[in-house]
């Protein structure tokens, strides 16, 4: 198990299902500007209803990615099922009566902001009334002067040109009722029931013993950490290679600046059966696409990284 | 099979590597005849079990390496290695991959990470 200080110093990975994700906005910064990870948004924002072009939290890493992470001490792995404890009766109170809190600060902000607009509305109102009741008298006066020219007598004249104009009665506004936004965070981290330090895993070997994480477990996967840990080294971004037939995409830089140069398939072992055909499909798509592709042997005796590039010929 | 134009050159090489043999026979013939290339000459590799081919492509000087081998064949980084190894280290090494109705793909290999192309 991790230590506290552990939990609070290291990037938490929050995993589930055996998949690692990043909910913290500030830890997803450091991973990208510091360490060079990059992993993949894949949360919905709620004001694009479209949901498949622009992603948010969380960000799930590659496994490859996790376990470099863990060997250097920079992250930790929290069991969050297990995180997540169900909320005492008093914690569950004091959660609604926030929530409650916060819908009637609402509702009183936004009554405030439309009794000073109401009032800012009346008073131009109150000069429009003014200016109505001068023209209106202006035209009685012209009326009775009219009547007066052709004959007629004042106790003739009809009461309602001499009566004040009286104010029109205000349109009533329709009942609305009030409304308030409902926040959901996306990270637990404020709720008073998670408790991610009593379920924190500093190391691959105990997170392993405790059914939370299992990669790698076949020797094709130590492979794939062990080129994935020699490209990193490199200073190399790595993105998933599946939309060019690899295991990982090579950048010299961060995505968002560079396309990549490589893709990357890794070779498990020195004598590995590595079929001509794969040469031919790799080295053409790669040459296709103006990237060169890797052939990634890790040896396991020698524990190194060997590396060929491979593009088609161009004659032939 | 001896009126072949080819016949007298390989025909030394051809027994002594039987499995490697329609593999060199087509790529040389492709090398000289089709992709008109000078100065051809065979490398024995008996780590692979074949012989190499050098020579120039028209109208240039620098000297390529190439290795025959079948499409059916399972191969390795090994072997990859090994190709280098008793070619004399070159810069790159070309692997011709051959087909039953004798198409070749040529395919450039270079050890290390090498950035493709503009």
């Amino acid at each position: 198990m991790a230590s506290d200080s552990d939990v609070d110093r290291k990037i938490q990975l929050r995993v589930s299902n055996y998949k690692a994700y990043v909910w913290d906005v500030d830890d997803i910064a450091t991973l990208r500007a510091k360490h060079h990870i990059c992993g993949v948004l894949t949360g919905t924002l709620p004001h694009l209803s479209q949901q498949n072009v622009f992603l948010g939290v969380p960000l799930v890493l590659l496994p490859e990615e996790v376990v470099l992470l863990i060997e250097h001490q920079l992250a930790v792995l929290i069991d969050d099922p297990n995180a997540h404890k169900p909320p005492t009766v008093d914690a569950l109170k004091r959660w609604n009566m926030e929530r409650e809190a916060s819908a009637q600060q609402q509702i009183a902000a936004a009554e405030v902001e439309r009794a000073s607009e109401k009032a800012a509305k009346h008073s131009t109102s109150e000069e429009a009334v003014r200016k109505r009741k001068e023209r209106e008298a202006k035209r009685a006066a012209a009326a009775r002067e009219k009547a007066l020219a052709e004959g007629l007598t004042l106790e003739d004249l009809p009461a309602e040109s001499l009566a004040p104009v009286t104010d029109r009665p205000s349109t009533p506004s329709k009942i609305v009722a009030p409304s308030f936004n409902v926040t959901i965070p996306a990270s637990s981290s404020e709720l008073e029931w998670y408790a991610p330090n009593a379920h924190a895993y500093s190391d691959l070997v105990s997170a392993r013993s405790a059914g939370v994480w299992s990669y790698p477990s076949s020797s094709y996967e130590r492979a794939k950490c062990r080129v994935f840990q020699d490209l990193w080294d490199k200073g190399n971004f790595m993105g998933g290679g599946i939309k060019f037939g690899g295991d990982f995409l090579v950048y010299p830089g961060d995505p968002l600046r560079y396309h990549s140069h490589f893709v990357a398939t890794v070779i498990e072992s020195p004598r590995a059966p590595l079929m001509p055909m794969e040469v031919v499909a790799h080295g053409r798509l790669g040459t296709a696409t103006k990237k060169s592709h890797l052939f990634c042997e890790w040896d396991e005796e020698k524990q190194e990284v060997t590396y060929f590039s491979v593009e088609w010929a161009g004659f032939g | 099979m001896e009126k072949h134009p080819s016949y007298e050159v390989l025909s030394s090489y051809l027994p002594i590597y039987p499995k490697a043999a329609g593999a060199l026979f087509q790529t040389y013939n492709d090398l000289k005849y089709a992709q008109q290339w000078s100065d051809l000459e065979l490398v024995e590799l008996p780590g692979c079990a074949r012989c190499g081919l050098k020579g120039r492509r028209p109208q240039t000087d620098e000297v390529l390496s190439i290795v025959p081998c079948s499409l059916s064949e399972s191969l390795s980084t090994d072997w990859i290695r090994t190709t280098f190894r008793e070619l004399g280290a070159p810069p790159h090494v070309y692997l011709a991959i051959n087909t039953e109705d004798s198409s070749i793909v040529y395919y450039k290999i270079s050890p290390g990470i090498v950035k493709p192309p503009l």
